[in-house]
């Protein structure tokens, strides 16, 4: 295999909702990730595109129709889907397409324009997908997946509504310092806790919103391209993961989980991260960045265990003692998080992968790491048993 | 609860409520593997099981409150409801013999009441009429008094 770097990025700033269609923000992304790589779309040679799962027949064949944007030129085009992990699934394509010879320089992209409100079922047809279940008879959108996980944790650990409040306060102050950021606020804690809750415990500032956006990644082997690259980042390692039997975690999409643990929480993360630093061959003592999918406060918090970053329930402390901030232990999440952005599915993996590279090239201006950082880790966590992690070094 | 021969499931095959004088939760078993689906289809398998023997069970009418939230907001189509009951809870119950855990909507409505470990049981509750008359329904748990 061989050694695989990103040498050019780019995003769409996330939006709310919009009426354009999802290729205007696609091609926005991969121009900026054209520029930024300095090459031109004729050197692209394989194309892996994140499926957007609300755009109908061009939504699944999303990287055909980029494609015809900047000018078919008959190179692979594959669509995946992976939930919110649909953007790690794409990078990971075009990682081995580079790594194992098949291409020399590839492109992932994603491109989601938001559904507007909670996400509901995508048919009407209970037999087939059982997605269906959990809407018509129990109406449960995604937040009451995470709030019931974290009434159990807070039965378990002692988590606070100080300690779910001061996470949005971390990731608003971060937020406000970024130009990308869809929401600048900084919050204070009495705003957080005055905030009404959406599904108690969990209360609007402490879950994440829906958005439109979309990334870009362009990597290759090319030691030419390598060389006249800006601050190319390597990927150390790229690796999905799936759920494992006993996962006690209550899965979005499910209205049932096993009582007895048999396997971490959020297993499918936990075996996407554990891969990723056996194939690395770097550890969570040696990540020096980290950016983790708060979807909503639960999962800043669990994220941080589930990762191996500290014990089980030992996350609140951290975030305590700020050693998520920007000059403590672990910086995390200095993008401001999905708390500041919103999650666009198809694109929020890889924007997640390009605000570790972001910080790796010194690209983050106000909210820069100071010390000079080696490593940096992105960690995504989707529906159904979706996950992936990304490990880069500079 | 309806009267109870004008009932029909919003989905069929998941509700029980005329086999044991009851209400429970239509579920299968792995007698390879030993674990429980719900719903039945949803097979979980232990890695390597030989999938051999799945039958069809009921769970127990009862089981604890494992975890619970507070909707403050309507959830959107296809959940439908004749009347507005937020602010509702939603709730974990434990079947323990199962070891398995199920989300339905909790009917008490004093909600500072609510406490894990609480005894539930498994009733119908009716979300709305259909063209027929019929009361359309779904599962939920409530605490037993």
């Amino acid at each position: 295999m061989r050694d695989v770097y990103i040498i050019g990025t780019g995003i769409s700033p996330w939006l709310g909702f919009s009426e354009q269609v999802f290729t205007n923000f696609g091609t926005v992304a991969v121009d900026n990730a054209l520029k930024d790589a300095d090459i031109e779309w004729k050197q692209i040679q394989a194309i892996m595109a994140g499926i957007f799962g609300w755009g109908g027949n061009a939504g699944l064949l999303s990287g055909q129709y980029q494609e015809s944007v900047f000018g078919e030129t008959g190179v692979p085009v594959i669509n995946v889907y992976n939930a919110c992990a649909t953007g790690t699934a794409a990078l990971q394509m075009a990682y081995n397409s580079v790594a194992s010879g098949q291409t020399d320089t590839a492109l992932a992209f994603g491109a989601d324009v938001s559904p507007k409100g909670f996400f509901a079922a995508k048919t009407d047809d209970a037999v087939q997908d059982r997605d269906v279940i959990r809407w018509k008879m129990v109406g449960m959108p995604n937040p009451v997946f995470w709030a019931l996980e974290c009434r159990k944790r807070m039965a378990k650990y002692g988590t606070t509504e100080e300690d779910l409040a001061l996470v949005k306060v971390v990731m608003s102050e971060y937020g406000s310092k970024n130009p990308g950021a869809r929401f600048k606020k900084a919050y204070t804690l009495e705003e957080v806790l005055a905030s009404a809750y959406v599904v108690d415990p969990l209360r609007l500032y402490m879950i994440c919103p829906v958005a439109t956006g979309a990334a870009a990644a362009i990597v290759t082997a090319d030691k030419k391209l390598i060389s006249k690259a800006d601050k190319p980042v390597k990927i150390n390692a790229v690796t999905m993961g799936s759920a494992m039997y006993g996962d006690p975690t209550i899965r979005i999409g499910v209205v049932s989980c096993p009582a007895v643990p048999e396997a971490p929480l959020l297993s499918e993360s936990y075996s996407a991260s554990r891969q990723c630093y056996e194939k690395a061959g770097i550890g969570p003592e040696d990540v020096e960045y980290f950016e983790l999918p708060d979807n909503s406060s639960w999962h800043y918090l669990v994220y941080l265990e589930c990762c191996g970053f500290c014990e089980e329930g030992g996350a609140d402390k951290m975030l305590r003692d700020g050693e998520t901030k920007i000059d403590g232990r672990l910086p995390t999440n200095l993008s401001g998080g999905f708390s500041s952005h919103g999650e666009a599915v198809a694109a929020q993996a890889l924007w997640q992968v390009i605000e570790c590279a972001n910080q790796l090239r010194g690209r983050c201006g106000e909210r820069q790491v100071q010390k000079k950082m080696k490593v940096a880790m992105a960690q995504t966590y989707g529906v159904m048993g979706n996950s992936g992690t990304t490990i880069l070094t500079i | 609860m309806g009267n109870v021969s004008n009932m029909v499931a919003r989905i069929p095959g998941l509700i029980d409520w005329w086999s044991t004088g009851e209400v429970r939760l239509m579920s299968a078993k792995c007698n390879s593997c030993n674990t429980y689906f719900f719903p039945k289809e949803h097979y979980q398998h232990r890695p390597g099981c030989s999938r051999e023997g799945v039958e069809d069970v009921l769970f127990p009418n009862k089981g604890k409150l494992a975890s619970y939230v507070i909707m403050r907001y309507t959830p959107p189509p296809p959940f439908k409801f004749e009347q507005s009951i937020v602010p509702y809870g939603i709730g974990l119950v434990e079947f323990e013999n199962e070891r398995i855990q199920v989300a339905g909507i909790i009917t008490d409505t004093d909600l500072k009441s609510l406490e894990l470990g609480m005894k539930m049981e498994t009733v119908t509750l009716r979300m709305f009429t259909n063209d027929e008359k019929q009361d359309v329904v779904t599962w939920a748990f409530r605490a037993v008094k």
